[in-house]
């Protein structure tokens, strides 16, 4: 991409603000995806303030996105007559981050790397297929009882169970 | 539960190596260690700990040959279940570190958390010693390692109002079968009013027979993540 072309082009053109906004929403839709992941990388430290950060962001990227992702289909549609073949293919890049973005936000990569479990299956204690050493997280309510091996927890990190009918979210 | 509403939970993110979970209810965050909502509506609420116990299978079968066993979910096998995760996780670096207190921050803990105070018992001495007896916030507690050499419970040890020093009974020992596999019958706790005490807390005999110990939760967790979220604890240094 002949990026001096593309700014000469842009400079002739009378729409330049449009261009810029452009631009700024392509840029703000990635930031709305980038920054809460690059925040909460595993295995780095996250201070209280970037991670309030992080959360306030995730809670309103869906919205932001998709009103930013709007935006640039205007602005796009706007400039894409007056456009030459590279700068619409800069509008097709700024649409594209805007809506690679409104999807990631709604993407829970944390269940891409540890699968959750949906339908949790049982066994008797005498039919299951452990040794006597593996270690389980144990749970006894009234006259329930339940083992969770951690081997499988430490995998799948959250289980959501009913036991002699309350409700316990087995985590590890 | 958390405010008379049931929610269901799902993982969402990580905070120092400890993660984060929303709830699909209300979208809230939680962190998972402290059960505390931290963002979203239930900001500020708690989940409620249940009594749970970190056991071997075997004797967890003993106790409750009843019980269930959450059963492998599809599609996931040994690649997903790893065995050798925790060794691998002691590789990684740290996000957080407190030095100054002889831990150092991947040093494996057992915390215990008695009237707001908190403090961490390393693994490495609680193995080495059974029963250990301590007082967290005035409270007289016990570690006690199980039969199986691995599982630890801790009991408040208190009987009938008064302060009782468990110890083990080694020559009991020798009526066991030698296995670890939770039918070690001769494995029992003895005190100084007469009693049998079993690895549930509960009597055998003597006069306390029939009655069980209040059981304490302790939580195993390394110690940089201990002390984050317990910042006041001590650590066990007899």
């Amino acid at each position: 991409m002949n990026l001096e072309v593309m700014i000469r082009a842009m400079n002739r053109s009378e729409n330049r603000g449009l261009w810029l906004l452009l631009g700024l929403l392509a840029v703000f839709s990635l930031g709305l995806f980038l920054v809460p992941a690059f925040v909460i990388r595993p295995f780095r430290h996250q201070s209280e303030r970037a991670l309030g950060l992080a959360i306030a962001v995730k809670r309103i990227a869906p919205t932001l996105t998709v009103a930013a992702l709007a935006g640039t289909v205007a602005l796009g549609a706007r400039l894409w007559r007056s456009s030459s073949r590279w700068l619409r293919t800069g509008i097709v890049t700024a649409l594209v981050l805007s809506a690679a973005s409104a999807v990631m936000v709604r993407q829970n990569y944390f269940e891409w790397m540890f699968n959750p479990i949906t339908a949790a299956g049982f066994v008797p204690a005498g039919n299951a297929h452990l040794s006597d050493k593996e270690m389980v997280m144990a749970v006894r309510i009234g006259q329930e009882a339940r083992a969770y091996p951690i081997v499988q927890m430490a995998y799948h990190h959250i289980l959501n169970d009913t036991v002699a009918e309350i409700p316990i979210v087995v985590t590890y | 539960m958390a405010r008379g509403r049931e929610l269901h939970f799902y993982l969402a993110g990580i905070n120092n190596q400890n993660f984060l979970m929303r709830d699909r209810e209300t979208g809230s965050w939680w962190q998972q260690v402290t059960g505390r909502a931290i963002a979203g509506e239930l900001a500020g609420s708690a989940l409620e700990l249940m009594p749970n116990d970190e056991l071997t299978f075997g004797w967890w079968k003993s106790e409750e040959p009843h019980g269930l066993v959450l059963a492998p979910v599809k599609g996931h096998g040994d690649k997903d279940y790893n065995r050798k995760w925790e060794e691998e996780v002691a590789k990684y670096p740290v996000p957080l570190t407190f030095p100054g207190q002889g831990l150092k921050d991947r040093d494996v803990i057992l915390g215990v958390a008695v009237g707001g105070q908190s403090r961490a018992f390393p693994l490495a001495k609680v193995r080495g010693a059974s029963p250990i007896e301590d007082k967290i916030a005035g409270v007289p507690v016990v570690l006690v390692t199980g039969p199986d050499g691995d599982s630890v419970r801790v009991f408040r040890s208190q009987w009938n109002g008064q302060d009782i020093e468990l110890y083990r009974d080694t020559q009991n020992d020798e009526n066991s079968d030698g296995h670890n596999d939770g039918q070690s019958s001769g494995w029992r706790l003895l005190d100084s009013l007469g009693n049998t005490w079993n690895f549930a807390g509960c009597a055998t005999s003597g006069p306390a027979v029939g009655q069980c110990l209040e059981k304490i939760n302790l939580l195993k967790d390394y110690w940089f993540d201990w002390k984050n979220y317990n910042p006041g604890t001590t650590v066990y240094s007899h």
